[in-house]
């Protein structure tokens, strides 16, 4: 008897399973293609902004369309931001001319900003120094902790978002390279 | 989505901190289940320990061989601790060999080590979707039911939920079905592990079909596909291992007396030959009452055989206890023993029938269990912790004197 119930279990089990994955592409088309919307998430489409730097020159995400470029946000007194920079700058040089693109999105509606000027300046930074004074594009990338890294393909579509000491000066030139020789 | 708990002035990233809580949760359990098992928890443990740590570190060395002139540039980024260049594939390939030789070097049986884990793979399995969720990967579908939830600009499918409600139903099952980690119903060891197996299936493919980001292969879900093998695979296994029936199964079984000793053994021997195939037996052994103190020259005698029997282990205890009763064994009777029969391993399987465990406990604390049973089989090791015979003889709390009285007609070395 116990055995019958086995039989009938698996029989019933294997023939429910095989008919949902094969209706499954019917019952649940997939509606969106996630490149066509946009989210602060990997695989949609990076949402918009437009940032001026102190010296008052602006910039958008879409000028760098066809370009890989990576937005990382952060805050003088955050400190793992502060220790990721410097290996940040390093890759900076080595890419740009390959056209790679940092933008450092300070966010300033919860920095002090002459402090971050002053850090930027010491430091010696040539990577553009854009300021979030009302907190929307933190806001639009869902912005949880510092420092977020979000990696940006020359299509426009987040491939990483990174939260904390992740973003790494290998791990980005890994990134890089697997990208750029995608574009090749 | 919550990517980060705020816990005071901490805050910790929700992914590892989930992962890392319900990998603690389902150690703990699965060490206690270890305990009622009688399964080798310790080793168990040192062996997740060690594919977890060489998983890790071989994540990272795949990551540099992949990309040897950052390596070049920066040796020292090989250990830091950054949770990012790292190769999962290879780190789980790695990790899990590390594990496969530690088991083999431990000789840790395979299914009753995979019984005493399915605490811990539930809920892994339902901590990896609890990070899902909580960092809004593996997102679903858009809907208009009710319990939508707002996901990267649209109302969504919590499809990371359903797979964790499903995964808490298959936790409850297994606490029912053990009596909250108590014993293993299942008289074939494994077949535990493979229903939860069949369970994390069927979640898996019932769930996929809710996610918004599929990786195809020929038009269907792969993910889908993969679990649709690991069910037909366990339902097989499960099949192989409990429901089909069984032949040659190897038991071996104490036999004891203190009443006429002599008559019964004569007696039983030819018993047990003409009922069952007989494989081995060791010699005979005078022996004191475990059990209390000795009373005037009472004595017991005790022996150890290797049968083989297609019979269920159901019929075989009744058989056994028939056996008992035709000798005058009155039940419950502990000073007047004409014959005591007790199964002490049936086919390597770790479980519990109607209270009695299996392997009898009795065998790694007696004398005149496990020096019998030395005698006879040099090789054995104990089929839930592996132990070597030899072992279980050193780690003898008893000490009682037991005597070797006769060799047997078909003569053994001891």
């Amino acid at each position: 008897m116990k055995n019958r119930n086995f039989f009938i279990g698996a029989t019933t089990l294997t023939v429910l399973s095989v008919i949902w994955i094969l209706l499954t592409p019917t019952i649940f088309p997939r509606v969106e293609g996630a490149a066509q919307s946009t989210a602060a998430h990997p695989g949609f489409t990076a949402p918009d902004f437009t940032l001026s730097t102190p010296q008052d020159q602006t910039l958008s995400l879409a000028d760098f369309r066809g370009q890989p470029v990576l937005v990382f946000f952060w805050a003088s007194w955050c400190s793992v931001c502060k220790a990721t920079m410097p290996g940040l700058q390093a890759v900076y040089q080595d890419y740009q001319d390959k056209g790679f693109e940092l933008l450092a999105i300070n966010t300033t509606y919860q920095d002090t900003l002459s402090t971050a000027i002053n850090y930027y300046n010491t430091q010696g930074y040539s990577f553009p120094f854009l300021m979030d004074e009302s907190g929307s594009v933190s806001k639009d990338y869902q912005l949880h902790a510092l420092p977020t890294s979000v990696m940006i393909d020359p299509q426009g579509t987040i491939t990483d978002v990174i939260i904390g000491s992740g973003m790494s000066e290998g791990f980005l030139r890994s990134l890089l390279d697997n990208m750029l020789a995608e574009r090749e | 989505m919550f990517p980060i708990i705020n816990i005071g002035p901490l805050a910790i990233q929700a992914y590892g901190f989930i992962l890392l809580l319900s990998v603690f949760i389902g150690f703990w359990l699965s060490g206690k289940y270890a305990k009622n098992l009688g399964t080798n928890g310790d080793a168990i443990e040192n062996g997740l320990l060690i594919g977890l740590l060489s998983g890790i570190l071989s994540a990272r060395i795949g990551f540099f061989l992949q990309n040897p002139s950052l390596f070049m540039e920066n040796p020292l980024s090989l250990v830091s601790l950054t949770p990012t260049m790292l190769n999962a594939n290879f780190g789980l390939l790695i990790g899990l060999l590390a594990i496969f030789i530690y088991a083999q070097k431990q000789h840790l049986p395979l299914w009753p080590t995979l019984d005493t884990l399915t605490p811990l793979i539930i809920l892994v399995f339902g901590g990896m979707h609890l990070a899902n969720y909580a960092n809004g990967d593996t997102y679903g579908l858009p809907t208009n039911l009710p319990w939508g939830i707002q996901l990267w600009n649209a109302i969504r499918h919590p499809v990371q939920l359903y797979a964790i409600i499903l995964a808490i139903g298959l936790l409850v099952w297994l606490l029912l079905k053990t009596q909250w980690l108590k014993h293993n119903p299942y008289p074939r060891s494994g077949t535990l592990f493979l229903f939860i197996l069949v369970g994390l299936a069927v979640t898996t493919i019932f769930t996929r079909s809710f996610v918004a980001q599929k990786s195809q292969m020929l038009g269907l879900d792969s993910l889908q596909l993969l679990a649709f093998l690991l069910l037909l695979l366990s339902l097989y296994l499960i099949y192989q291992l409990s429901i089909k029936p069984q032949e040659h199964i190897q038991v071996f079984i104490s036999l004891g007396s203190n009443t006429n000793p002599e008559e019964n053994f004569a007696a039983i021997q030819q018993q047990i030959k003409d009922d069952f195939t007989f494989r081995r037996a060791s010699s005979i052994y005078r022996t004191q009452d475990v059990k209390s103190p000795p009373a005037n020259g009472s004595y017991f005698l005790n022996q150890v055989m290797e049968i083989e029997t297609n019979l269920s282990f159901q019929t075989l205890t009744e058989k056994l206890k028939s056996l008992e009763r035709d000798f005058g064994r009155i039940p419950g009777d502990k000073k007047v023993v004409p014959l005591d029969i007790d199964l002490l391993t049936y086919n390597n399987d770790v479980f519990t029938y109607q209270n009695k465990k299996i392997p009898n406990p009795d065998l790694t604390q007696y004398q005149y269990i496990a020096v019998p049973l030395a005698e006879i089989a040099s090789d054995f090791r104990h089929p839930a912790t592996g132990k070597a015979i030899a072992e279980i003889l050193d780690d003898l709390q008893d000490k009682t004197t037991v005597i070797k009285i006769e060799e047997v007609e078909n003569g053994t070395t001891g």
